[in-house]
């Protein structure tokens, strides 16, 4: 078998050395700790206490966790068995924090719970989509999980926290030696260090970064005053949990958009595990968005942030071909250790932006690509190109131009919120309108024979 | 294939060989818990209540700047002359005054130098000199932070500014006052904080009279579109934040943000057991028509043997867009 051919280092039921399993997981763990970022944005945003702050990192953390480990293992009834972790979701997060305004953390527990009870109820149906989701709408689909990504990586590589901040040179110049050493590594570096090419990449730039960039050395001085040992504190805001009319449409609504997005990164993680499937198996999908509906609703339950399958990791498991499920429960137990070592966590944390950045777009160039493989393999016509091209142009808008959203029609702006959803959304009704003549004719057809 | 459990019992030769392959990274990482446990000159300067790089970087420009009259004296003023554009960059610009009001070197503007600048005001009449060795002698503005307004070099409407200074005392013996300003300053939760404590010692040190002082609009209280504010407990306005009268009497904790939460209700309740509290809270943004975050930072106080409320408002950093 050529170098080139090699379909994974470790298949999706293999069970890697524990040495390997072990790099890998934390592998896999650096990129999760980014999402770290929205319960600290978050808590920053309500004006949180320290403690507030931890016990939201903590809860989130833990919920990722274990819905990592439920989404691998390979359980019964749950759970796709990919290697698909989980982390705290960014389409979440503009809703929570609402929700966090209004009635504070008990009621943005309370409405992230609905959001996962609806994606719980949207898993069994998606099996009965499957007309609606023709392949290239699927590579659509996969394509708008790493397009998503991009303002996140991109502003993270330039080392951006806030909007209209200082950019620095150093920061740019430490995001692209990561990125280079990451896509060179994986581009002419073989077994071991193709296989770790994203954390060999990020501990590079990690280091740079600490020599370079004085500030990212300075941001340890508070690790003084956090415990390496603490329990989850539970304060006041943990120990109600309140819910609000007005605000179940759109958590219903971020909660389809949710499901959207975690049908496109099973898809893919579906794709890398099991290329030989000629046609997406809705089997495996269905468990896993039933998963991921289910640690939504733990993430409500236990008073953390709402969590979400993630692209990046997926991407790094088709980048690096190592794809062992495993590594996915290996990363949520790891994460989920790490919910009660809050210094560790803290020093994960603090990875600098552009390192993060790196590996946003590494793992979502892998998304990008394959999403647009898949979206070719059909035969194209006129139909698809309009079914794509305008999906594309209201989708993507929804990125490029968020203050005319803002100023919309109510129901435009419940729909018409992030790239992913809308796109999918479009796209699907506009393939059912287009294809309505396909359909009549072949209903003509069938009373015709049956006359 | 390792298809099984059995992989993890591997051994320690496989662990080893993958230990050796990280040895330069190994190295790398002692290297830099080395270096990052040197001493630097930033060591003494703590920036952690900044939320904005480039706050923090301008801090960090005028303690350089410090730094080198304190080493060099009045020498380094040929030094920052000789090397005026990189005092004077597209972020920031450098100033030196005497104690007197006299301006001794500006980055940016040369023309000023040697003039006195005591009694100078901006456009709306605030005394930005005299507001900056006020604040010198803050401890509670550990920066000593101003706010007013200027204009640019080559550009003909006001610009909003922030400056922040340290006292210097050169080798000769000589007080120097050194500054940066910044064009166009984000709006820093710390900002607020320094004029709503400001604001409290005041009222505890002169009582009523500082209203006056608190509610002058070309006082430190009142910067841009922020405003100390106070009120009772009872509703009571004594100094409003939205006019200048007591036409409206608001009653705060009814006061809902659009998105129907009351900011005032609930920083009030955090006061029961504490003598400040932070806030959020949305509203409209002045300039974009949506919905932006505000920060409210409230403190308790005492006038005329009742308890009184301190507060103002200032926007909170949104994320990158």
């Amino acid at each position: 078998m050529g170098k080139e051919d090699k379909k994974y280092e470790y298949s999706v039921n293999q069970v890697p050395p524990a040495i390997h399993l072990v790099i890998s997981s934390m592998q896999h763990v650096l990129v999760m700790v980014v999402s770290l970022a929205f319960p600290i944005l978050l808590a920053g945003q309500i004006n949180g206490t320290p403690e507030l702050t931890a016990s939201l990192i903590a809860f989130s953390m833990i919920a990722a966790g274990i819905g990592s480990i439920i989404q691998s293992v390979g359980l019964p009834m749950i759970g796709s068995g990919y290697l698909c972790p989980n982390l705290c979701g960014p389409s979440y997060f503009s809703l929570s924090l609402s929700a966090a305004w209004a009635g504070g953390i008990p009621l943005m527990r309370g409405m992230i719970i609905v959001a996962g009870l609806v994606e719980m109820a949207i898993a069994p149906i998606i099996q009965k989509l499957k007309n609606v989701f023709p392949t290239f709408i699927v590579g659509l689909v996969m394509t708008m999980v790493g397009v998503s990504v991009i303002k996140p990586a991109i502003t993270s590589f330039f080392g951006l926290a806030y909007s209209g901040d200082a950019i620095w040179s150093l920061d740019i110049f430490v995001g692209l030696l990561t990125l280079m050493i990451m896509v060179f590594a994986n581009l002419w570096g073989k077994g071991f260090v193709k296989m770790y090419c994203l954390i060999i990449g990020m501990l590079s730039g990690w280091m740079l970064a600490l020599i370079i960039i004085p500030e990212y050395r300075y941001n340890f001085y508070v690790l003084n005053d956090i415990p390496i040992f603490s329990l989850p504190a539970i304060g006041p805001e943990f120990r109600d949990i309140t819910f609000d009319f007005k605000l179940i449409i759109p958590f219903a609504v971020i909660g389809i958009g949710s499901s959207l997005k975690s049908f496109g990164n099973l898809l893919v993680a579906q794709k890398i595990s099991e290329p030989e499937l000629k046609e997406p198996n809705f089997v495996p999908i269905k468990k896993g968005l039933l998963a991921d509906g289910f640690s939504t609703v733990l993430a409500g339950l236990l008073g953390g942030m709402a969590v979400d399958t993630s692209s990046s990791n997926i991407g790094l498991a088709g980048a690096t071909k190592v794809l062992s499920r495993w590594i996915s429960v290996g990363a949520g137990m790891i994460f989920l250790i790490l919910a009660f070592f809050p210094k560790f966590g803290s020093i994960l944390s603090m990875m600098p932006r552009p390192v993060l950045g790196a590996a946003l777009i590494f793992t979502g160039s892998f998304m990008i690509c394959t999403g647009l493989q898949e979206m070719f393999t059909e035969k194209w016509d006129q139909r698809k190109t309009f079914v794509v091209g305008i999906s594309l142009f209201f989708g993507l808008s929804t990125a490029f131009l968020p203050g005319l959203y803002a100023r919309a029609p109510h129901f435009i702006q419940t729909f018409f919120t992030d790239p992913l959803p809308t796109t999918a959304v479009v796209a699907v009704v506009l393939n059912l309108v287009f294809s309505f003549d396909l359909v009549l004719g072949k209903w003509r057809d069938k009373n015709r024979n049956n006359a | 294939m390792k298809n099984s459990l059995l992989g993890f019992c591997d051994g320690c030769g496989e662990t080893m060989r993958v230990l050796k392959k990280w040895r330069p990274l190994i190295v790398l990482l002692v290297l830099v818990s080395v270096l990052a446990g040197c001493k630097r000159k930033y060591d003494d300067l703590d920036l952690t209540m900044y939320q904005y790089r480039d706050t923090k970087n301008l801090v960090r420009f005028v303690y350089d700047a410090s730094l080198i009259l304190k080493k060099d004296g009045m020498e380094s003023l040929n030094y920052f002359r000789d090397n005026r554009k990189s005092f004077n960059t597209r972020d920031y610009y450098l100033y030196v005054y005497d104690m007197k009001g006299t301006n001794i070197f500006h980055a940016g503007m040369a023309h000023l130098e040697g003039k006195y600048l005591w009694d100078v005001t901006d456009k709306n009449g605030k005394k930005p000199l005299q507001l900056a060795y006020d604040a010198l002698e803050d401890r509670n503005n550990p920066h000593a932070w101003i706010h007013y307004s200027w204009w640019e070099t080559g550009k003909f409407y006001p610009v909003p500014k922030a400056s922040c200074h340290f006292k210097v005392t050169t080798p000769e013996g000589n007080e120097l006052l050194v500054g940066g300003g910044i064009n166009y300053p984000h709006e820093e939760k710390e900002f607020i904080r320094i004029i709503v404590d400001a604001a409290v010692q005041l009222i505890e040190n002169e009582g009523r009279k500082a209203l006056a002082e608190i509610s002058n609009p070309v006082s430190k209280y009142n910067y841009r579109d922020v405003c100390v504010f106070v009120f009772r407990p009872d509703g009571e306005i004594l100094i409003s934040p939205t006019i200048n009268s007591t036409l409206a009497q608001t009653d705060f904790l009814e006061c809902a943000d659009d998105v129907l939460h009351k900011p005032f209700a609930e920083a009030l309740k955090k006061l029961q057991s504490a003598d400040r509290a932070w806030e959020a809270f949305m509203t409209k943004s002045r300039y974009k028509r949506k919905l932006i975050k505000k920060s409210l930072y409230i403190r308790k106080s005492v006038l005329e043997g009742t308890e009184i409320y301190v507060a103002a408002i200032t926007d909170l950093p949104e994320p990158p867009n």
